[in-house]
């Protein structure tokens, strides 16, 4: 019976003390065992993923058909639903299949993406938090530089506000839309909908994330999930899980076009080698004024972004308006006639491209990211971070790139994304970007100038004033052009916010470009 | 902040041409043949990326009523100019002037928007495009 007793206290000790501990550890001793950003702040950057179930179901829940069992992540019992709430959610369920906003790819929503099966990567300046996806190429931009949310508009993704308490990133997210869900099970909200997410790095390799959800019209009080991320330790880099052209291809919608995509590595192809010679004879652009530098002194690009494209979205060189296609003042620098230099059968299909017909078969048409380098120059802003080791470059057409500066090497050959494989390093002021790997399906622009998987481009950006970055693109594709070529364009800072494009969700486009298409082949086929 | 907005509505009605995005092969959906102008009231401005849609109703010859969908700039570019939800409302009347899509639908690409008193709002494609233009 003493013993017992005796047990029974130092039981008792042990729990008070850590209980202490941990107390301490959370109001004013700094945790040192994590890694910490230049500022201090605890240093979130790395690749996360969660190992759970919640993606299927936030409450508890048993096995069914592309849902795995698991415990549920809310706390302190389930989702307090009104009435109403409760028996559209449990019709949700039954009707998943068919309702659940991620079966046709849409934007899963802030905190669902945080817990579906792909890692993500977090990037960390003094000003932003920022968390690309490998989910359709999805990205977040957590504020924590005190500026305000947006009023007036919605978004997917909802705005994310943050701020630092302690050691805890705190993330005020609003602005939903009422049509994303919180998980397969059909668990949802409404339009005022208010996330409070709070990211707590509890070692080097843990952040406990928690979210509180608040929407007095759906709920009877705000609730809570928590969860524990993981950091990918085996993992140098993300790849793309593109939903929407993953689904059209598997059904046929996205037809494949194997004079451009990449078809296997059975044939290898080589660039010729005195092609090298036109990028080595590359000279830097005059600086025009001085130019903003980071602490180890390398150019800061860090900013939002409108390209200056000329019109390139639609017709690399000089063109005329075309009914409702814009006139462009031509981008090509080398050949210097400003003629892409295509080889014959490149000539038929680019002008078969032009075809109403073919409209249907431009990826971004379809929503799908645009590629490289056509990303750079699609008529839509971009924001550039340079967190440690990274240019991260953010599309507010819902793509980004995240180029390493370590000095890794590309990707194995066979390894093919729709963004291909940047790798990046700065000579002098330039920023000199290389990308390979690309998988080939991604058109120059909505006339149909053609890239293949064959391509290497050499991107060059050198700021040359405070405001401007010289943007050039060396495209090298032995399977399209008899010869290299360069674009260059400025790209100008302004002073503005990223907002979000949604596209697959609410475009209506595609069906009338199908439409012509359809039609165009019905046709064809009466007259043979 | 709505005084502010209010400015800037009033600015781009008085005088300012909105580009229309030219985005997804629009020479490719519409019909150069099939120019198109319609007067008819708002029913709905769906707000939507790539590009924003306004329903109107339009009275034919005997009464009959029609519906028309137009293809606008996309809701990003309206945002960034000063627009919100609340600032096209249904009842609005319009005169659009556009193209008629290919298919044959009831469905066209706005050029340029006239209100009833007169002042325009979106004008041709333009090479900027405005699905998420510039401020």
């Amino acid at each position: 019976m003493l013993l017992r007793n005796h047990k029974a206290t130092l039981v008792a000790v042990l729990i008070l003390s850590a209980a202490l501990i941990s107390c301490s550890r959370s109001s004013s001793t700094p945790n040192t065992s994590i890694p910490r950003t230049a500022d201090g702040k605890p240093d979130l950057s790395g690749i996360w993923q969660a190992r759970n179930s919640a993606a299927a179901d936030l409450e508890d829940h048993v096995a069914s058909f592309d849902m795995p069992a698991g415990k549920g992540v809310v706390q302190g019992g389930p989702i307090p639903y009104q009435e109403w709430a409760a028996k559209k959610k449990i019709e949700n369920a039954k009707n998943r299949r068919t309702l659940d906003p991620l079966e046709n790819c849409y934007l899963p929503g802030v905190p669902r993406i945080m817990y579906m099966e792909f890692p993500f990567q977090i990037f960390q300046t003094p000003d932003h938090v920022a968390i690309t996806f490998e989910w359709s190429q999805v990205h977040r931009t957590i504020y924590t530089n005190g500026a305000p949310a947006l009023e007036g508009i919605d978004f997917w993704m909802g705005d994310s506000r943050g701020r630092w308490e302690g050691d805890t990133l705190v993330v005020d997210v609003r602005d939903h839309n009422d049509r994303t869900w919180f998980d397969k099970a059909g668990n949802f909200h409404g339009v005022d909908l208010h996330v409070v997410e709070r990211y707590t790095l509890t070692d080097a390799n843990t952040i406990t994330y928690e979210a509180t959800i608040e929407d007095a019209k759906t709920f009877t009080r705000p609730w809570t999930i928590s969860m524990p991320l993981h950091r990918q330790t085996d993992a140098d880099r993300i790849f793309e899980y593109q939903c929407q052209a993953e689904k059209e291809e598997a059904n046929g919608a996205f037809e494949p076009d194997t004079k451009t995509w990449y078809q296997g590595p059975s044939v290898p192809v080589q660039i010729p080698a005195d092609w090298k010679d036109v990028q080595t004879e590359w000279k830097a652009p005059e600086k025009k004024g001085e130019i903003k530098r980071l602490a180890d002194g390398k150019p800061d690009l860090q900013g939002y972004y409108m390209s200056d494209g000329g019109g390139a979205n639609y017709g690399l060189g000089f063109h005329e308006q075309d009914f409702l296609t814009p006139a462009g003042r031509g981008v090509i620098s080398d050949p210097p006639d400003g003629v892409l230099p295509m080889q014959a059968w490149a000539k038929t299909e680019a002008a078969s491209r032009k075809l109403p017909e073919r409209g249907y078969d431009d990826p971004t048409a379809h929503c799908f990211v645009a590629g490289v380098p056509r990303s750079m120059y699609v008529p839509s802003p971009l924001q550039i971070l340079q967190p440690p080791g990274y240019v991260v470059i953010l599309h507010e057409r819902m793509s980004w790139r995240a180029i390493p500066m370590d000095g890794r090497a590309h990707l194995p050959d066979h390894m093919r994304l729709w963004q291909g494989d940047s790798v990046g390093k700065w000579e002098g002021d330039t920023l000199v970007i290389e990308t390979t790997n690309l998988n080939g399906k991604a058109w120059l622009n909505e006339v149909g100038e053609i890239q293949s998987h064959a391509a290497r481009v050499v991107e060059r950006l050198t700021p040359i004033n405070a405001d401007t970055i010289h943007y050039e693109a060396t495209v090298l594709d032995p399977l399209v052009y008899t010869r290299p070529w360069t674009i260059s364009f400025p790209i100008n800072r302004q002073k503005d916010e990223l907002l979000e494009v949604a596209c697959h969700e609410d475009n209506q486009d595609l069906q009338h470009l199908k439409d012509i298409r359809d039609e165009a082949r019905a046709k064809a086929r009466g007259s043979n | 902040m709505k005084a502010y907005r209010l400015a800037i509505l009033l600015a781009i009605l008085g005088w300012v041409v909105v580009p229309v995005a030219a985005h997804h092969s629009f020479s490719a959906e519409y019909d150069f043949n099939k120019p198109l102008k319609l007067k008819g009231k708002v029913t709905e401005m769906k707000w939507a990326n790539p590009h924003a849609w306004i329903y109107i109703e339009v009275v034919g010859k005997g009464g009959k009523v029609e519906k028309w969908a137009w293809e606008t700039g996309g809701a990003n570019a309206l945002y960034r100019r000063g627009w919100r939800k609340e600032d096209l409302v249904a009842g609005t009347m319009l005169v659009i002037d556009g193209y008629q899509a290919r298919n044959g639908s009831n469905t066209a690409n706005a050029t340029s928007i006239t209100f009833e008193n007169g002042k325009r709002l979106f004008a041709a494609s333009s090479s900027q495009g405005g699905s998420s233009g510039p401020k």
